[in-house]
């Protein structure tokens, strides 16, 4: 079982080709942070829109930070312009304090980034299981995000922890119940 | 010799006179109005078939409706003095610019978080025709132009300036000097300039550039690039066309 997918370069690349840029992505300027506080304001907002939809888009819910200096996502080739470091920085804590960033670690090497809140992928999550009446069913939390009936939704493939995370939001409303059964982490929804 | 009669009955005969030429004048004048009348009716008859037949022409058509202007101004009417009165009634033609000004301020609000407030005509009109959906009427140029000018009469804070072959419309007030239509027209090639280019090829001094650059990123109308090699440039979204169907 392959719980994190690994995404080559090669692979995100070619996810990329059907990627709706936004107008800024092309926009020169839009690779320095800008003096202006307004400008500022909207440039970190189109920012932000675009890393939560490139994260979505690549179904990615994580970042490296020495990977995410190259990716296409912070550096423009054909334009020859780059967030530099710090910037990207400024990106990033932008994001963790709308909620969609933790840092795992405190040299901020690596972090979690979420395009929705746990809570969101657990409506979602919940919404689907009614929709299947798979209520007082229990399942394995692989074959939740895994398996065949799943396929198309926007929570198939979604990483373990986050998962966990969402099956918690859901516990707390007693709508699940996370459990270990036969050796496997699997839940309960009622 | 006789002399004119004096005394009473010349007097009467004088007013007989007068009230003669009393009844002859009013006579006269009571045809001429009643033939004026018969003008006027006819007039207003043509006027309203004009209308009637061509009231779809003006709405429909951006060249009829720009000659239709231009005869206008020439017998001295406007027809846009009012959204009452004839004009504006029979043809419509109040309500047409009214409608087209009230777009283009839901586009130029729409896109200033993008262009800082300042937009090319040409996108303007772009996304004017684009918000009227695919089946209503043309609009030209000289159409927003005169739309705006209403605008402006009610304090809408909107000015058009003047750059290049081409305008741009701004829609949040603020003082846009020349200094400032000129760096933009520099910019409009490339879609961006450096202090350098303003002072070599405006002949500028330095400090006149740089006071420039400043006040339009400080109004929003500018992004810094501090990427472009040995000089930092800038940017004017507005001068960069923005091709989308959306109004973001």
């Amino acid at each position: 079982m392959i719980w994190k997918k690994e995404l080559s370069p090669f692979t995100c690349e070619a996810k990329m080709a059907d990627f709706d840029w936004p107008w800024q992505y092309k926009f020169p300027p839009f690779f320095t942070i800008q003096p202006n506080i307004e400008t500022r304001k909207k440039q970190l907002e189109a920012w932000c829109s675009l890393v939560l939809e490139y994260q979505r888009h690549t179904k990615q819910y994580g970042l490296d930070i020495t990977e995410a200096q190259s990716s296409v996502l912070f550096y423009n080739k054909q334009l020859n312009r780059k967030l530099s470091l710090d910037a990207i920085y400024t990106v990033l804590e932008e994001l963790r304090k709308r909620g969609n960033l933790t840092w795992k670690d405190k040299t901020r090497k690596s972090c979690t980034l979420i395009w929705r809140t746990y809570a969101e992928w657990g409506k979602i999550i919940y919404k689907w299981v009614v929709s299947k009446s798979l209520t007082n069913t229990v399942c394995t939390l692989y074959e939740l995000t895994n398996g065949e009936d799943s396929e198309g939704q926007e929570f198939h493939g979604l990483d373990k922890d986050v998962l966990i995370q969402a099956l918690k939001t859901l516990e707390a409303e007693r709508k699940a119940e996370l459990m270990d059964f036969d050796g496997s982490e699997g839940v309960k929804f009622f | 010799m006789s002399r004119r009669p004096a005394g009473i009955a010349a007097i009467k005969n004088k007013s007989l006179a007068q009230a003669k030429y009393k009844d002859k004048g009013s006579a006269i004048a009571d045809s001429q109005f009643a033939q004026m009348g018969k003008q006027m009716e006819m007039f207003k008859g043509n006027l309203e078939d004009f209308a009637t037949k061509h009231r779809d022409d003006i709405r429909k058509d951006p060249e009829f409706r720009l000659q239709f202007q231009e005869m206008c101004a020439s017998i001295g009417v406007d027809p846009l003095a009012s959204s009452k009165g004839f004009w504006a009634e029979m043809l419509g033609v109040g309500d047409f610019y009214y409608e087209l000004g009230i777009q283009i301020v839901e586009v130029c609000m729409a896109t200033s978080k993008r262009n800082g407030g300042l937009i090319s005509i040409e996108e303007l009109r772009r996304k004017v025709e684009a918000s009227r959906g695919r089946n209503s009427q043309a609009i030209s140029i000289d159409d927003l132009l005169r739309a705006i000018k209403k605008l402006k009469i009610l304090g809408n804070g909107f000015s058009v300036h003047k750059v290049g072959g081409s305008f741009l419309v701004q829609s949040v007030p603020g003082e846009l000097t020349l200094d400032h239509t000129v760096v933009l027209q520099q910019a409009q090639e490339k879609g961006n300039v450096t202090k350098s280019d303003l002072v070599n090829l405006l002949s500028w001094e330095e400090e006149r550039a740089r006071r420039a650059l400043d006040f339009m990123v400080k109004e929003g109308l500018a992004w810094v690039d501090h990427q472009s090699g040995n000089e930092h440039s800038f940017w004017f979204p507005s001068l960069i066309p923005d091709f989308s169907n959306s109004l973001n």
